[in-house]
């Protein structure tokens, strides 16, 4: 029974892979046993909550929030790092629950950009938020502040490609060095998370002095790291047009062109493209009508008298927003309230 | 003539009683002259002048004739003080007829040469011109020497007069005391009126009785050791204001200071010492207009009799007596509040060090693994990053901004003076936090390092252990005056579990300040909502790094949109900023609400918010299609809704999966998963592997099972028959 509940799940899911892929290998590329076992560790951890909400209807929402990408709200970081698709998942519900920063067109520093992911993952790390808004800056700057568009396509390929990216910029150190980077060993996942943070301020400082590497010899040890990960790096198409429009190359300015790469971005397929980022018609909708349910009802205990006042006051603030929200209402009719207020208008 | 004014005043006082007892006081011993004059004629007192003419002309033929009266009518009175010099002098002392020569008025402008009358005894020279005393030393008998009203300006010439016992010096021009060492015999020695300004070169006159400095200009009384006899000392009309020394003066009983600059009682202190005294004016000092001046001076002088020339009743020194057990209180008390105020100094200063202590700490690189929810921004490279940031903080003076690397050193001895300089860090701008130790605060608990105190409605915590006052047994009136609470030097995460308890405790709680509680990040501000209601929201920049967030206040909005908020940070919430939160955090809290998976908003809610998803998920939940739309809008009816309640800190799940308590359960666990797992696994695809085998052999194994068929019905007849056979079988 909880085998027939839990493949037809995964089946869906992963159809592009045609039945003559073995189980096993299939397994290992879909990480269904990671969600799988997930799952289950879950449920053993909250016996009680999940029992009395049903075992079968637990699995059931487990695997379609899954399939939604929405599993990962409020997800420890370990699960929200382990598969590309929860990064990609990840990417994408904060680009959705944020858009509204970027479009009030605010900039925020890279502490508030952490603020605001841990919001969604409590315990989201700062060194990977660092490393985003140093795409962004290039530099080491901490309080500079970055559009939320230029930070979301940087945190997108950092978050994403994190382990491909730590070993290509201990590449481009060996490079600058003189090293021969054939000597690089890919570092294992433990000291990946270290050294690439201790080596950045040498490599700024080298940075200064020379101004990057040849992008062909960059390219070449590109290509080899390419071949041991496998299909958890960026398109190496896309990664050679980089490198060729320049003639030197540094680490940033490399990482800087892959996040604005659209093709890269498709790639991923969290994001829209940066023309579309800010759009998302149906959310704005959703937005007006908590705004509007807020002016209605501004709080437990203010008296009506108070409410038209504030709500004066909105309606100087956003003009906009109004006649949003009266074509809104023209279409929806389920507040009695809303409805007297819309006639107001 | 100043002194004879004064003492005009005393002689004319006294007089209706006696009329000669002006002499016991021996106020002014140049008087001692003047007053027997007026003893001869003393029905016509007011002719002193003739009086004194009188003598004049009398004195032209140096006689005695006059001065005789001292010895009779002195040595009459003196009697009543016995042993007193004078005693001696009548008698046949004055029995030469050139023993005494009395040269009053004479314009003399030197001191007549007297070489011949080396007997004498009493020589008086006063009103004259003289400017130096000279030719005098040969006179080895000299008992009295009237100087009175000269121009001398220095005592030399009178080291060599050994007999000299009265030496009157009065209302000359006089600098400094010298030249006395010799005349050990002095009784009295009169040196008012002139322009001194130290005592000094007395310790030699060891028989001294009366010493009158009046209408000097000393400032100091000092220099009186030596003196054993001196009875009187008067230093009236002098710029004294300091009194040293009097309890080196065995026998003093008359002390006059009126007319000085005595400003503390404190001043009088050694005049508690004296035995003697019993006799003292004040009058004319400043110290003399305060309230309490009878009563303080009696206290500190215990055997006065006479305090400005009245005299002590008991009545005085009952009151004096009250006052002074009133005023050991009050001290008692005024010492036990400066205690208390320092130990409350202290116990601030040390919060405060300790929680620059914890700051360097959290600044530190963390050794391997520590929480990176506690501290993310320790991963060792950022370090000089977070300094950067923190520079724009808009705290200069911070303690915070302790650079990273002086951490480990910091519990050490060598940060004392750093520590002083720090220990009020923000005094300067919130001093009425800090230093607002008014009559009314209570003190809850203090240590040396924590202090919990309540002003009035206010109440403030500094440091980590203050936060027990919130525990202790409190009664509801007072929870109840309770509107304010100051958090300081407090980690934000040590105050969270308290949050929820402070709502019960205090209802009408209904304003929160935090001062350097570290409170970093947003998610942290969601903790508040356990307080359930609050009208204003204090957090200040100052070791708090959040505030310097842009969007902190939006999400404070937003987050605790429920409480109403009033102000924050002192600035009035509007309406607009409530809309401009929703719209900041709106599609958050709509995507957190609507999208997350329902068994996960089981664990992600607070208790009772969970039984109420539960009930809402047990009663209709059933049927499918219970659509997140009315999900929400069921968690509405609890006044917060749903979207907002699922930020909360600390986080539900995180605290669940504590790792000391769930390693080994944890890792049994896992195992024990993947086992299971794998089984599946390994049926599943067993399952799938027969699944394909049949679908590939389904279509002969068909074939085949057709064929037997047709072959079965190929003889119709027998089919027929076999199967009738079959049925009517019985089984």
């Amino acid at each position: 029974m909880l085998i027939s509940t839990l493949f037809p799940e995964s089946m869906t899911r992963m159809n592009r892979f045609n039945s003559t892929v073995p189980d096993d290998e299939y397994l290992a590329d879909s990480n269904v046993l990671f969600y799988l076992s997930d799952a289950v560790t879950q449920l053993l951890e909250h016996k009680e909550e999940y029992t009395q909400f049903g075992m079968i209807r637990y699995f059931a929402e487990y695997f379609s929030s899954v399939k939604n990408s929405n599993h990962v709200l409020f997800r420890e970081y370990n699960y929200i790092r382990a598969t590309p698709h929860n990064r990609a998942s990840f990417i994408r519900v904060f680009w959705r629950c944020y858009r509204q920063t970027g479009k009030s067109g605010e900039l925020l520093s890279m502490l508030e950009y952490r603020s605001l992911l841990q919001l969604l993952c409590p315990d989201f790390p700062l060194d990977i938020v660092q490393s985003s808004a140093r795409i962004v800056v290039m530099e080491d700057a901490t309080d500079c502040l970055m559009s939320f568009s230029d930070f979301l396509y940087a945190l997108q390929l950092q978050f994403y490609y994190q382990e491909f990216l730590d070993s290509v910029l201990l590449i481009y150190q060996d490079l600058l060095a003189g090293k021969s980077p054939n000597t690089v060993i890919v570092p294992t996942s433990t000291s990946i998370e270290q050294l690439p943070s201790v080596a950045a301020e040498e490599n700024d400082k080298e940075e200064q002095q020379q101004d990057g590497v040849e992008p062909s010899s960059l390219a070449q040890c590109i290509e080899a790291l390419c071949d041991r990960f496998k299909r958890s790096h960026p398109p190496r198409s896309c990664m050679r047009e980089v490198l060729e429009q320049t003639n030197k190359v540094s680490y940033y300015s490399f990482v800087m062109s892959l996040a604005k790469h659209e093709t890269i971005n498709q790639t991923i397929g969290a994001l829209p493209s940066k023309a579309e980022l800010l759009i998302d018609p149906e959310m704005d909708q959703e937005l007006d009508k908590l705004i509007a349910q807020i002016s209605v009802s501004p709080g437990s205990n203010s008296s009506g008298s108070a409410i038209g006042g504030l709500k004066e006051v909105q309606r100087k603030a956003s003009p906009r927003r109004n006649i949003h929200h009266r074509r809104k209402m023209e279409v929806e009719s389920d507040g009695s309230t809303e409805e007297t207020d819309s006639s107001e208008n | 003539m100043e002194p004879e004014r004064t003492e005009g005043k005393t002689v004319r006082s006294q007089k209706p009683n006696d009329r000669w007892v002006f002499l016991t006081p021996m106020v002014n011993s140049c008087k001692l002259h003047l007053t027997t004059v007026k003893s001869l004629v003393p029905e016509r007192s007011q002719r002193m002048t003739d009086s004194q003419d009188f003598v004049k002309e009398k004195n032209m033929n140096t006689t005695q004739s006059i001065n005789l009266s001292i010895p009779g009518s002195g040595g009459y009175k003196y009697n009543a003080v016995p042993a007193f010099p004078f005693t001696r002098l009548p008698g046949d002392s004055f029995a030469s007829k050139f023993q005494r020569i009395d040269l009053d008025r004479r314009h003399l402008e030197e001191c007549p040469q007297l070489g011949i009358m080396d007997e004498l005894q009493l020589l008086n020279l006063q009103h004259n011109r003289i400017t130096m005393i000279q030719h005098l030393s040969h006179l080895q008998q000299l008992v009295f020497l009237n100087l009175y009203d000269n121009h001398i300006s220095e005592m030399m010439g009178i080291e060599c007069l050994s007999s000299l016992r009265i030496l009157m010096l009065g209302k000359n021009r006089i600098r400094k005391i010298c030249c006395v060492e010799n005349l050990s015999k002095l009784n009295i020695l009169d040196l008012h009126d002139n322009q001194i300004c130290r005592i000094e070169n007395m310790s030699h006159l060891s028989e001294l009785r009366v010493l009158n400095l009046a209408g000097n200009n000393i400032s100091r009384v000092e220099n009186l050791q030596g003196l054993g006899c001196l009875i009187e000392l008067n230093l009236r009309h002098n710029c004294i204001s300091i009194v040293t020394e009097v309890d080196r003066l065995p026998c003093l009983q008359r002390f006059f200071l009126s007319c000085n600059n005595i400003t503390s009682f404190d001043q009088l202190a050694c005049l508690g010492e004296s035995r003697s005294l019993s006799e003292l004016t004040l009058d004319g000092n400043p110290v003399a207009l305060e309230t309490w001046y009878k009563q303080a001076v009696l206290r500190c002088v215990l055997h006065l009799r006479q305090l400005d020339m009245k005299r002590i009743t008991d009545e005085d020194r009952r009151m004096a007596g009250v006052q002074a057990r009133k005023e050991e209180e009050k001290k008692k008390e005024s010492h036990k509040q400066t205690i208390h105020k320092e130990k409350r100094r202290l116990a601030i200063r040390n919060a405060a060090q300790q929680w620059e202590g914890v700051i360097a700490c959290l600044e530190l690189p963390p050794t391997n693994g520590a929480k990176e929810e506690v501290s993310p921004e320790n991963s060792p490279a950022h370090s000089p990053a977070q300094t950067n940031g923190l520079a724009q903080e808009p705290s200069p003076d911070e303690p915070r901004r302790v650079s990273p690397g002086s951490g480990p050193e910091r519990p050490s001895g060598g940060t004392e003076s750093r520590l002083r300089t720090n220990s009020r860090p923000n005094s300067p701008r919130d001093p009425k936090l800090v230093e607002a130790g008014s009559g009314s605060v209570q003190s809850l608990s203090l240590s040396d390092s924590h202090l919990a105190e309540l002003d009035g409605d206010t109440l403030r915590l500094f440091g980590l252990g203050a936060l027990e006052a919130l525990e202790r047994g409190w009664g509801v009136q007072t929870a109840g005056a309770v509107t304010v609470i100051t958090f300081r030097y407090i980690n934000f995460d040590a105050i969270v579990p308290t949050l929820p308890r402070i709502r019960v405790k205090f209802p009408n709680l209904s304003h929160l300040i935090f001062l350097e509680t570290n409170i970093s990040r947003l998610p942290q501000l969601a903790a508040l909502a356990q307080v359930r209601r609050l009208d204003q929201l204090t957090i200040h920049p100052g070791g708090n790094p959040v505030v310097s967030l842009a969007l902190w206040r939006s999400f404070v909005i937003y987050r605790l949109h429920h409480f109403n908020l009033q102000r924050i940070n002192g600035q009035e919430v509007t309406m607009n900023d409530v809309i401009a939160a929703e719209r900041v955090f709106g599609t958050l809290g709509h995507i957190a609400a609507t999208e997350t998976p329902r068994c996960r908003l089981l664990l992600l809610l607070e208790e009772s918010r969970k039984r109420q998803l539960q009930f809402l998920l047990e009663g209709r939940g059933r049927r499918a299609g219970l659509s997140p739309e009315e999900l929400r809008d069921n968690g509405k009816l609890l006044g917060e809704g749903l979207s907002r309640a699922l930020f909360n800190y600390p986080s539900r799940d995180c605290s669940a999966e504590s790792p000391e308590e769930g390693t080994v359960e944890s890792s049994e666990r896992a195992t024990m998963i993947e086992q299971y797992l794998q089984e599946l696994v390994q049926r599943a695809s067993d399952t799938n592997l027969k699944g394909e085998a049949l679908h590939k052999l389904w279509p002969s194994m068909f074939a085949e099972m057709v064929r037997d068929c047709v072959l079965d019905m190929r003889d119709r007849a027998a089919f027929r028959q076999a199967s009738l056979a079959k049925l009517s079988e019985p089984k």
